[in-house]
């Protein structure tokens, strides 16, 4: 039984906007622009764009499952970054969702599946692996040339397996999750198990090496992050000891203090099955918004005193970005939900958005 | 068209619903995550802290000396079939939070179910509920009770031992009727598990897509869980080596029956009980899909219920080992059917984040 309803509708719209000028991103009254990896029912990995009405401003077909996106601040220009350990990522046009570059990692480089646009929009940096001596970290530098990329060099993470990168206030250093695990070039396997070396590390743009934290657990993998307005930073963990251990899956730091567990309650750490996916702050409201797709679970909390806010059940949520209003969340499996957290209670509302096969990150721009 | 079942909110706005008609009455995916939840999920949930109850008072006519080793094992092997009959079938408040262990620990790859019953038992002389309640989920669940009914080196028969395990056998039985009377409340509440999959939108779906989803999802896992529960003794992951103490449920020999009663947990799902399973929401166009699950449900059940030997013996012969092969390949088509052809003929995603993110 197929129930595709008004898909033609969304078809038309999604025509229209697509042909607008460089600004169209931005204009007033068609709301942000959600870009995500996402799969086909074909099958087929996709770069896409929708509005959050379920306009469709494109679905670009792309050879590499992709990971995280980030858009340029300024043009209609977004980079998906290619999954872990892909050597491809692509430079989309969002006005209507022309592949503009295949961009290749160099021979020896693989990319990671995340990466961010400085505020200038002249640069563009990702993190990658070093497969000549694997699991080195490698911090790509590309500059922003018309409407290409261009590799211009790299710096090193100071750490193993770098996964998510994101810019601190100042958008002169960045803070970097070194998940500490150890792959191969082609290959998912985690080579380093008994050895792992997560940390967190603060990096000047230069490359010059600010501050390395870690967790006192050597197995708890430091992958994805929220950055404040203030400065505070948020990790989300992935565990990879025992299941039964009790590793604190978040943790962080906040300006001036040291890298350390988020106080996260011991039901919600028992719900998360070892195991965060994607992370958000949205600064106006202070809160923070995690996925955890294992657990089946979306959680939000007061950034500033830890008082959970929500735990709530949505099958495999992927993405998270805050709005206006909220949260939007993704889900490989069900529909996207808009979160409402500007009341004392915290109202979801299911998305006029294709369900399920969104991959792991949003970004709204 | 690029994305099926795109924008599939048919009810979320009043104009939509107008213009379908009254279709939150007439939902074929609404009548069959209703129709499952009354007359599959509840029943099965019920019958399971059913089991349970009768295995917490097992227990104690066991250690008073008014039941038999052989009715106390009785009563635990209808746990473990119930339990094992709701593997395809853990949506909702059993799937969460690890409460799953504390019925059943596996895989258990160090014998930490032996390790720690031993430890508890020389910590605490004099072993209390609490002790257990506070305690390991290892030591919590049917996996420990079976390890005191069934294992070679506890001796039941001497009354110094059976003085020395009872406590924990009647602590096991006790956090096991608690543990299932909360789930099936957590069910049966007025904004329940079952309210959830009759009534939407609601908190957990936004509509019956995602209901159906999440139960084929959970059936898929389940199913997908089968064959390692299978091919791990097989030694699929030993390079072809037999590994029959990684069985589940070995000491006992009731590792081929809970196969079985998963199985059936999963068929009832795909059958549907007096109300529509999830066959009836295969369209026409699919007829042979639906006939090809029926036909690959009759096969399995029929080996699965050809063996008189217990699993760990059977992996020690090369004959055994081939029919086992054989069960396993069943279990793979099985799977594969639900996890690619089901799905997609039912138009729903049954997610990947979960299984591979990054």
């Amino acid at each position: 039984m197929k129930r595709r309803a008004f898909l033609g509708i969304g078809g038309v719209l999604a025509a229209a906007s697509a042909f607008g000028g460089w600004t169209l991103t931005h204009r007033a009254g068609t709301g942000p622009l959600l870009l995500s990896a996402r799969d086909g029912s074909d099958g087929r990995h996709y770069a896409v764009g929708y509005r959050l009405d379920g306009t469709q401003a494109f679905a670009t077909p792309v050879t590499e499952r992709c990971h995280d996106v980030y858009a340029h601040p300024a043009l209609p220009l977004a980079v998906f970054v290619g999954r872990r350990p892909s050597r491809e990522s692509y430079l989309v046009d969002t006005r209507d969702g022309t592949l503009l570059q295949t961009i290749d990692s160099p021979p020896d480089r693989h990319f990671y599946g995340h990466g961010i646009f400085d505020a200038g929009g002249e640069w563009f940096y990702t993190t990658e692996n070093d497969t000549s001596e694997p699991g080195r970290g490698v911090l790509g530098v590309y500059r922003v040339d018309g409407r290409q990329l261009a590799r211009a060099g790299e710096h090193s993470t100071h750490g193993v397996g770098p996964h998510q990168l994101l810019w601190m206030p100042d958008g002169e250093t960045f803070v970097i999750a070194n998940g500490g695990i150890r792959t191969e070039a082609d290959s998912r396997e985690k080579m380093n198990l008994d050895a792992m070396e997560p940390s967190l590390v603060l990096l000047k743009r230069d490359g010059t090496l600010v501050s390395k934290e870690r967790l006192p657990e050597q197995m708890n993998s430091v992958r994805h992050l929220a950055v404040a307005r203030d400065g505070t930073v948020v990790s989300g963990q992935q565990y990879e000891g025992n299941p039964l251990d009790k590793a604190p899956l978040l943790a962080i730091k906040r300006p001036g203090q040291a890298f350390q567990p988020f106080p996260l309650g011991e039901a919600q750490r028992q719900m998360m099955n070892q195991y965060t996916a994607s992370l958000a702050i949205h600064d106006d409201l202070r809160l923070l918004a995690v996925t955890a797709p294992r657990g089946n679970r979306v959680f939000m909390w007061d950034l500033d005193t830890a008082e959970l806010r929500l735990d709530a059940p949505l099958p495999d949520c992927a993405g998270v970005g805050a709005v206006d209003e909220g949260f939007v969340v993704s889900s490989g499996q069900g529909r996207c939900r808009l979160y409402d957290c500007r009341g004392e209670r915290i109202l979801a509302s299911a998305l006029e958005l294709p369900a399920g096969l969104w991959d792991n990150h949003l970004r709204l721009a | 068209m690029l994305f099926d079942r795109s924008l599939i909110a048919a009810c979320a706005t009043a104009a939509i619903a107008l213009a379908l008609g009254a279709c939150a009455q007439k939902d074929p995916y609404q009548a069959a995550s209703a129709g499952l939840a009354d007359g599959v999920l509840l029943p099965a949930y019920t019958q399971w802290t059913e089991t349970d109850r009768r295995l917490a008072a097992s227990a104690r006519a066991f250690c008073a000396g008014n039941e038999s080793l052989a009715d106390a094992r009785r009563v635990l092997r209808d746990a473990q079939l119930a339990w094992s009959g709701l593997q395809p079938m853990l949506v909702g408040p059993l799937g969460e939070g690890n409460r799953a262990w504390q019925v059943q620990f596996w895989p258990d790859k160090k014998n930490l179910v032996g390790r720690q019953v031993g430890n508890l038992l020389k910590a605490n002389p004099d072993l209390t509920s609490a002790d257990v309640e506070e305690g390991s989920v290892v030591v919590q669940g049917l996996t420990a009770y079976e390890y005191v009914l069934h294992d070679k080196t506890v001796d039941l028969s001497d009354a110094q031992v059976r003085a020395r395990y009872c406590p924990l056998l009647i602590a096991i039985g006790d956090h096991q009727q608690k543990l299932s009377a909360d789930i099936l409340g957590q069910w049966e509440g007025d904004d329940g598990m079952a309210s959830q999959l009759r009534t939407f939108p609601n908190a957990r779906y936004a509509d019956p897509n995602e209901a159906i989803a999440d139960l084929l999802r959970v059936q898929v896992t389940a199913l997908d869980a089968l064959k390692k529960k299978l091919g791990t003794p097989l030694g699929r992951l030993s390079k072809g080596h037999p590994q029959p103490y990684q069985a589940e449920a070995w000491r006992s020999g009731a590792s081929l029956p809970m196969i079985g009663a998963a199985l059936a947990g999963a068929e009832a799902l795909w059958q549907g009980g007096k109300e529509s399973g999830l066959r009836s929401l295969v369209d026409d166009a699919h007829a042979d899909l639906a006939n090809r699950i029926d036909q690959a449900y009759a096969s399995v059940r029929q080996t699965a219920d050809s063996f008189d030997e217990p699993l760990a013996e059977l992996v020690g012969t090369e004959e055994g080992r081939t029919r086992l092969a054989e069960l396993y390949e069943q279990l793979d088509t099985l799977h594969r059917l639900h996890q690619n052809d089901l799905a997609q003929a039912l138009g729903v995603q049954i997610g990947f984040n979960a299984h591979d993110g990054d």
